[in-house]
């Protein structure tokens, strides 16, 4: 029996604040969940949030990203957005290339069609957890996948729902993955 | 519970029978799995022994598919038919990951490109051409080669249709060059049925009949397929700007159909190019006596733009004697049969600057007006030119001649002429823009007596519609005209002083509506100082007729501009009153939607309702 071939998983993480949301989140978020106590000692009273993270799935050595496009593919760091700004190694997979690629076409068309790109409930990150789990049953750090919701438990996030509800962002450089013609 | 069970010495190998204790909560030898396929997740329950082989049979019924269309992934481990879910690990409420695989295998990432194993070469390639039927119905004579060619064919890569967007333009190059295609393509009968059924050519040949003719000549027909199975000479002719593709346009598509395209065939057409040049050109020097372009386009460079080759020397005695220069000229058509001015067209040609000669040409044909002007490079220290106006017959030919005439053939004359006007227009404007002294000859140059009536009322209001009231206002600044006034007064003094230099100056004196003839009384030609209410008729009409012409035509165009330095309140005032008539009360939003508008009152309406919120 062979061994299986083992392929690597990387999790890339992007700050799409390029280190502001770090600087000015405890001044614009004023009193979160966590961060409301008077002379709590903490040197802003709001809270603080490391980045804004977007979150790409590298694997055979592709890069994979969910957007208001739809999946979408590039080289590793072949978006808009560069580098990353830290990698997270999520483990290895003995899925090959190919049933990846088909799996990702079944999700492209169930759940992580374009429409239904949510930036605070369905968003990259969710099809990065997702993805995560299926190649290595893992899931992607916490601090990426609370975002929202620690956003949203702001005043700030609750003021500004209805227009972040709208933005979707979709890093530029990527080729859609889909299902191909004529499948049966 | 847990720790009972961890102390029994478990076998992961053997699937031991429901006797052994289980972890599951809900029934000793069940568990709970939960299987997750597309981004649904649903519940099973599954025996503890069961191997993935027995678990797949099972899926395969509850998700009706193939067993070997079934792939279990669990914790990035591939699970194999052999294999028990216990022996995996897999637990109560575990995920399972179902990947159904679908039965058309080939696939690809689309920055990719990688060459993919199809099972039908041939059914692709019928597709990616994009005409099936014209393959079905290939000659007899070409079936047999061809079909044999085509299963020939896995070095070109084969994209998905999906990808095409991204590979679309690679794919076709690839296409091309594949030997097979290439003998498919210089096969003219099928490829001539080919062409004629696709849809998109049998809607353009129903909109316009004129199409069929090209195609139905076979010459024209064989020189594009040329031309496509060469594609590095589409490339070139692409390149090659855009404005030279224009220069098509003068042609009359209708006469001689595929005379451009054949060699040597660009000589009757050439001559007979040459030979209107001439009429216009015989008839035009007497009043003129001189050229007036070259003094605008003295200094003035115009767009530089690729060199390309001179025609043949056309069998002119009078070209002869101009140096041959790789084309700089700029060529104004206006088209008095279409509508509007605006189809006065530049075609900005090129600019040579070592061109020591400078020629005006005009032809005419039965559908446009060509001017052609050369800029005149290598001018000599004194800015006048010798005003020798020199027939440039061979500047419509040396581009008519040209090979990127093929491409016109597909093409409806009249769709790409229309759509170059609207290029040719915006780099006209943009050159009258740069120059408004050329565009003041141009003015003048109206009063041409070949040019209708039409063009000539119509040129206010194209002037007016492209913005060149900019300049009309520039010349309406008192201090311009000052300025002017004050080069014809310094015009004047060297007339007194030195009468000997005249002949020198005489273009700009000519420009500027004053022909050095010592009947002209001065004061009198004072031009365009239209801050003077009153303008003092010319005296000398012999000199002077067409100044006076030119100036009355500007007057009428400045007619609106020299209204501009009033208020608005007073330009306004009957619109003003019928807006208020009509309700809208508050003047002073009435006369900001008169000012955006110019003075429409209907266009202020709705400008005032919708600022209401009507």
């Amino acid at each position: 029996m062979e061994p299986p071939n083992l392929y690597p998983v990387k999790l890339y993480v992007y700050d799409l604040s390029k280190g502001l949301a770090r600087r000015l989140s405890p001044i614009m978020l004023g009193e979160g969940a966590g961060g409301g106590r008077e002379g709590a000692g903490t040197a802003g009273r709001g809270k603080q949030l490391e980045g804004i993270w977007h979150t790409s799935i590298v694997v055979h050595k592709d890069e994979f990203f969910f957007g208001s496009g739809g999946i979408s593919s590039c080289p590793p760091g072949g978006t808009l957005l560069g580098p990353p700004d830290s990698v997270v190694d999520v483990g290895s997979t003995e899925v090959t290339e190919e049933l990846f690629l088909e799996y990702l076409s079944s999700l492209g068309e169930s759940l992580f069609r374009s429409e239904a790109y949510n930036l605070f409930e369905h968003n990259c990150n969710t099809f990065t957890n997702e993805v995560a789990q299926f190649l290595t049953g893992r899931k992607i750090p916490s601090y990426i996948t609370d975002l929202p919701s620690e956003i949203l438990s702001t005043p700030f996030g609750q003021a500004l729902r209805p227009l972040l509800d709208s933005i979707q962002i979709q890093p530029p450089g990527g080729s859609p993955v889909g299902r191909p013609n004529g499948q049966s | 519970m847990l720790h009972v069970i961890s102390q029994t010495p478990k076998m992961a190998q053997s699937g031991r029978p429901s006797g052994l204790p289980t972890n599951e909560n809900i029934s000793p030898s069940v568990t709970r799995v939960i299987v997750k396929t597309a981004g649904k997740g649903e519940d099973f329950m599954i025996a503890d022994n069961t191997s993935v082989r027995q678990f797949k049979e099972k899926l395969s019924a509850h998700f009706e598919c193939q067993m070997d269309q079934l792939v279990l992934v669990f914790r990035g481990r591939l699970l194999k038919d052999h294999d028990t879910l216990r022996q995996r690990g897999i637990r109560d409420s575990h995920t399972i990951h179902l990947v159904i695989k679908s039965k058309h295998r080939s696939r690809s990432l689309a920055h990719s490109s990688q060459n993919l194993l199809t099972k039908d070469p041939c059914h692709r390639d019928r597709n990616t051409k994009g005409n099936s039927s014209g393959v079905h119905q290939l000659a007899s004579v070409s079936h047999t080669p061809v079909e044999s060619a085509l299963p020939v064919e896995p070095d070109a890569p084969k994209v998905h249709t999906q990808d095409l967007e991204v590979g679309y333009p690679d794919c076709i190059a690839q296409m091309l060059q594949n030997p097979s295609i290439q003998q498919l393509l210089s096969n003219m009968a099928p490829m001539r049925q080919f062409i004629s059924e696709h849809p998109d050519l049998q809607q353009l040949i129903q909109q316009n009949p004129e199409v069929s003719n090209l195609l139905d000549n076979s010459e024209i027909l064989w020189q594009t397929l040329e031309l496509a199975r060469n594609l590095a000479m589409i490339q070139e002719i692409m390149q090659i700007q855009q404005p030279e593709q224009n220069l098509e346009h003068p042609l009359n598509p209708q006469s001689y159909p595929g005379l451009e395209t054949m060699p040597g065939g660009d000589n009757p057409l050439g001559r007979s190019y040459a030979d209107c040049n001439d009429h216009m050109l015989n008839s035009l020097q007497d009043p003129f006596g001189g050229n007036p372009f070259t003094p605008l386009l003295e200094g003035h460079v115009l767009e530089p733009v690729q060199s390309s080759p001179l025609s043949p020397p056309q069998p002119q005695e009078r070209r002869d004697q101009l140096p041959q220069l790789p084309t700089t000229r700029v060529i104004y058509t206006s088209s008095c049969g279409l509508s509007s001015i605006t189809s006065a067209n530049v075609v900005p040609d090129k600019v040579n600057h070592t061109s020591s000669a400078s020629t005006t040409t005009i032809s005419t044909k039965d559908r446009s007006h060509n001017w052609a002007i050369q800029q005149p490079a290598g001018v000599p220290a004194l800015p006048s030119i010798e005003l020798t106006q020199q027939p440039q017959a061979e500047d419509k030919d040396a581009t008519t001649s040209r090979d990127s005439s093929d491409q016109k053939l597909k093409d409806d004359p009249q769709l790409s002429d229309e759509q170059s006007s609207s290029q040719i227009t915006g780099s006209m404007v943009q050159l009258l823009l740069k120059n408004p002294y050329l565009a003041a000859q141009m003015m003048l140059f109206i009063t041409m007596p070949q040019l209708s009536e039409q063009c000539r009322q119509q040129l206010p209001t194209f002037l007016q519609q492209t913005q060149l009231s900019d300049m009309l206002l520039a010349l309406a600044n008192p201090k311009a005209s000052q300025a002017i006034l004050h080069i014809e007064q310094g015009l004047q003094l060297l007339a007194t002083e030195a009468p000997v230099l005249l002949p020198w100056v005489a273009p700009y004196l000519w420009g500027l509506g004053w022909l050095p003839s010592p009947s002209c009384s001065y004061p009198d030609t004072v031009p365009w100082a239209w801050d003077v209410p009153d303008m003092a008729e010319p005296k000398g009409p012999e000199c002077c007729h067409k100044s006076g012409a030119a100036r009355q035509r500007l007057q009428s165009l400045a007619g609106d501009s020299s209204h501009l330095p009033q208020a608005p309140e007073i330009r306004f005032s009957q619109q003003i009153e019928s807006l208020q008539a009509m309700g809208f009360g508050n003047h002073h939003a009435n006369l900001q939607a008169l000012i955006a508008t110019e003075g429409d009152t209907g266009a202020a309406i709705r400008k005032l309702k919708r600022s209401q919120g009507f």
